[in-house]
């Protein structure tokens, strides 16, 4: 093995050295935080993904070292590489913000906002991405689009009028699968995801197409609104399966199993196995076994302190990953000053209540407050 | 009269067959440069004459060539873009449907230079009866020796394909040709890589339009040093404009770049003057996707001197007072037309063509359409009118491909120079569904920011 050439990189006055052939993206994550550009459509693990959602623009200050042209147009940080010396500047451009916000206001005039009854919502990239990028209303006041609905078989729901056509779940089929049976068609706002003939989607580990799915376009049926995602323990288990790694999470209520999905790293992608491939899960363990029994408990998953998910505050037990802050580094050494503890006036996400703690289903007298 | 080189012989009587079009002296280019130049030589050649692509964009084609990568023991293929589906162009058509050996003959010699022994023409499903006409004027090619194995001779093999693509405007984009081309969802490639480097079946590969590949022909012919006399400055060469619109002759015209808009517009031997004795209210003046110019800036540049019909006079002024050569389609536009409509009408083309591969045009282009039917339906709003300069500044750049770009100009440039033509659809909403706005008074475009 040939010594591997590191290249210098700066993203928003942070300078990390990586390996060259990553991309700007890639880069970004490594040094984590605010820094990182969202994604949607790019996914590390599916090979040609990216550069279609435009989410993860950002500015390149400094071409190279060597060329230290800056590039005339913002760049899709999924599909480009760093150069040596390479500047990039994310969160600290105006114009990658105003870019990033009307991105997001593209992504939203056609999607229902249906959160409140989406299976997706406390997990979903679409709202964690309009949450930091979007503004508070819209400017669309024409009829949102539809679709005929397409039936998928007895396991996945699609949604098409939430899609927002990152072509994940088409990647999937096509690298996983030997047949892929679903792709888009029709062109323009008008494209979906669907079968040719209506078919139902059937392979071992078509199921991951809604690990995948940014959005909640494609859904488990099995767990299709029998409970919120942020009233569910994510539990890290695993059992001898034939065809997979049998790597999963559980999302227990009690000692009832609402769902099985594969392990999600914090940027939400499924995660890598020790030996390098990718903790794929395949249906039998997503949709059948719903069991306790059927699982070897590993114990508590670690969610992102930021995600909604944490908010059951499961403390001591269930780990929560804390990105890294960022935002000294980013304002050259200056330190934020903080105003005001919101937890001091609000009555919202009091961290009193502990889901742990709570035997059997949490109801919502659980999350009244407790006065004793 | 200009110079004619292209289509100086194309109304000889039965020039679409080999016979005439031979004894016209057809087919000279090939044996001049399979016999006595090295394919290096033309790509010189062709560096030398200055040709730019004449597909749009402009870019020198001789530059294009030299990026061609050639690794070893990897087929390298030239690619015909015949895709040609802009609203308002149809130069390319008219080349191929009169003269198919001139475009055969270029695309020879092409071949023949970048090492191409499979070579495309990507045409578009719409002109269904032009590949006919292309395959039989490639088996009279191939009949005589100048297609197939060991040309002329010279060992040099080449075969020539028709594609026929199936009516996407999206597919004139060469990642998305390429796409299309090898089977595919005509969805453009992320660039970089380029298709130089990775282009038809992961091979180097150039795509180049039909009138560019045409051109090679008398490059060859004359030498690149006599052709880049033709011309001036930067833009050497004969480039042939589609006119069409409110004017008394439209039609294909092989013009040599000296020529003012006016002439272009009012002399007999073009378009001869605006139909019907109207006045000139506006002009595309190239394909759809090139900002609109009312008729002062079209005539003069914002400068005050005339503006003439090449790529630099064009596009003088960038955005804000110019326009662009773009793929010569010439639209007219008089007094009785209505801008608002013309760009709806464009916008619609935009949203129904958009691939819907990348969020800011799949969207962006829907919404546009929306909001400009509502204008010109007399029910917009004055901030609607806010909203579409800002949704086309949003697209503007952040998109995979140029479609992006190409929806947002001609909205930008239409409320750049017409607003006041917009407002008056939203204040006299009644009148402006019966009647039309006329000839407005831009004496002096309405300043709005750049952005």
């Amino acid at each position: 093995m040939s010594e591997q050439t590191l290249f210098k990189v700066t993203i928003d006055n942070i300078t990390i050295e990586v390996p060259a052939g990553t991309t700007i993206l890639n880069a970004a994550r490594k040094i984590g935080g605010d820094v990182t550009p969202p994604a949607m459509c790019y996914y590390s693990k599916l090979q040609g993904s990216g550069g279609k959602c435009r989410t993860c623009l950002v500015e390149v200050s400094k071409g190279s070292e060597k060329d230290p042209r800056p590039m005339p147009k913002l760049v899709a940080s999924c599909r480009t590489n760093v150069m040596d010396g390479m500047e990039v500047k994310n969160i600290t451009s105006d114009k990658v913000l105003d870019a990033r916000a009307s991105i997001v206001e593209f992504l939203l005039i056609n999607h229902p906002l249906d959160c409140p009854i989406c299976d997706q919502a406390g997990e979903c990239h679409l709202q964690d991405l309009s949450y930091e990028h979007g503004k508070e209303g819209t400017r669309y006041e024409f009829q949102r689009r539809t679709f005929q609905k397409h039936d998928l078989g007895p396991y996945i729901q699609l949604h098409m009028t939430r899609c927002i056509l990152c072509y994940r779940c088409v990647y999937v089929a096509d690298q996983l699968t030997e047949k892929r049976e679903h792709g888009i068609l029709d062109r323009g706002d008008h494209a979906e995801i669907a079968t040719q003939i209506q078919k139902s989607l059937e392979h071992d580990f078509i199921g991951n197409v809604i690990d995948v799915c940014p959005v909640g376009a494609l859904t488990d049926k099995t767990f299709r609104f029998k409970n919120r995602v942020w009233f569910l323990k994510p539990m890290d288990a695993h059992r001898d399966c034939p065809t997979c790694s049998g790597k999963v999470t559980l999302w227990n209520r009690g000692d009832e199993v609402f769902r099985v999905t594969a392990r999600k790293d914090e940027w939400g992608e499924v995660e890598s196995l020790e030996d390098g491939s990718t903790a794929w899960i395949c249906n039998t363990c997503r949709f059948e076994k719903k069991k306790t029994s059927d699982w070897v408990i590993e114990g508590p998953r670690a969610i992102s302190r930021h995600s909604v998910i944490s908010q059951g505050h499961y403390q001591g037990k269930i780990g929560m990953h804390k990105p890294r802050e960022t935002f000294t580094a980013v304002h050259g050494g200056r330190d934020p000053k903080l105003l005001m503890d919101i937890h001091s006036v609000s009555e919202v996400n009091r961290p009193s209540i502990d889901l742990s703690l709570i035997e059997g289903p949490a109801h919502s007298t659980d999350f009244n407050l407790k006065k004793d | 009269m200009g110079v004619k080189i292209l289509l100086d012989k194309a109304h000889i009587e039965g020039i679409r067959t080999y016979e005439v079009y031979r004894r016209e002296g057809g087919y000279r280019s090939v044996e001049k440069a399979l016999k006595t130049m090295s394919p290096e030589a033309i790509v010189e050649e062709v560096k030398k004459s200055g040709l730019r692509g004449r597909g749009g964009a402009g870019f020198p084609t001789g530059l294009k060539w030299s990026f061609l990568a050639k690794p070893d023991g990897v087929p390298r293929h030239l690619v015909c873009n015949a895709d040609e589906s802009e609203p308002g162009t149809f130069k390319d058509r008219y080349l191929m449907e009169f003269i198919p050996h001139l475009l055969i003959e270029g695309l020879v010699v092409a071949s023949f230079a970048l090492g191409s022994n499979a070579t495309y023409i990507y045409i578009r499903g719409e002109y269904a009866w032009v590949a006919e006409i292309l395959e039989q004027a490639i088996e009279e090619a191939r009949a005589n020796g100048f297609l197939g194995k060991n040309i002329l001779g010279s060992g040099f093999d080449c075969e020539i394909y028709v594609h026929r693509g199936a009516g996407a405007y999206i597919c004139g984009e060469e990642t998305a040709l390429i796409e299309s081309l090898e089977g595919k969802r005509g969805n453009p490639r992320i660039k970089p890589p380029f298709p130089a480097i990775q282009g038809v079946w992961m091979r180097p590969t150039v795509v180049n339009n039909v009138e560019t590949l045409a051109a090679v022909v008398p490059i060859i012919n004359l030498g690149g040093e006599e052709y880049a006399k033709i011309g001036v400055g930067k833009s050497t060469g004969t480039k042939l404009i589609s006119a069409c619109g409110n004017i008394n002759k439209p039609g294909v015209y092989e013009i040599d770049m000296t020529i003012s808009v006016e002439e272009f517009i009012y002399s007999d031997e073009y378009c001869g003057g605006i139909a019907n004795g109207k006045r000139l209210k506006a002009c595309i003046p190239g394909g759809s996707s090139v900002p609109i110019l009312p008729a002062n800036l079209l005539l003069k540049t914002a400068k005050g001197e005339t503006r003439y019909m090449n790529y630099e006079s064009l596009s003088d002024g960038g955005f804000a007072t110019g326009s662009m050569m773009g793929s010569g389609g010439f639209i007219v536009l008089d007094e009785d037309q209505c801008v608002v409509k013309n760009t709806y009408t464009f916008a619609r083309f935009y949203r129904h063509e958009s691939c819907g591969q990348c969020s800011p045009c799949r969207e962006g282009t829907g919404w546009m359409e929306k909001l400009l039917l509502r204008l010109e339906n007399g029910q917009g709003k004055i901030s609607d009118i806010d909203l579409l300069w800002d949704i086309q500044r949003k697209i503007e750049g952040n998109t995979i491909c140029p479609l992006g770009d190409a929806a947002a100009w001609p909205v930008a440039a239409a409320i750049r120079h017409f607003r006041d033509e917009f407002e008056w659809h939203v204040t006299h909403a009644a009148e402006a569904v019966k009647s039309n706005y006329g000839l407005a008074h831009y004496a002096d475009p309405i300043h709005v920011p750049v952005g």
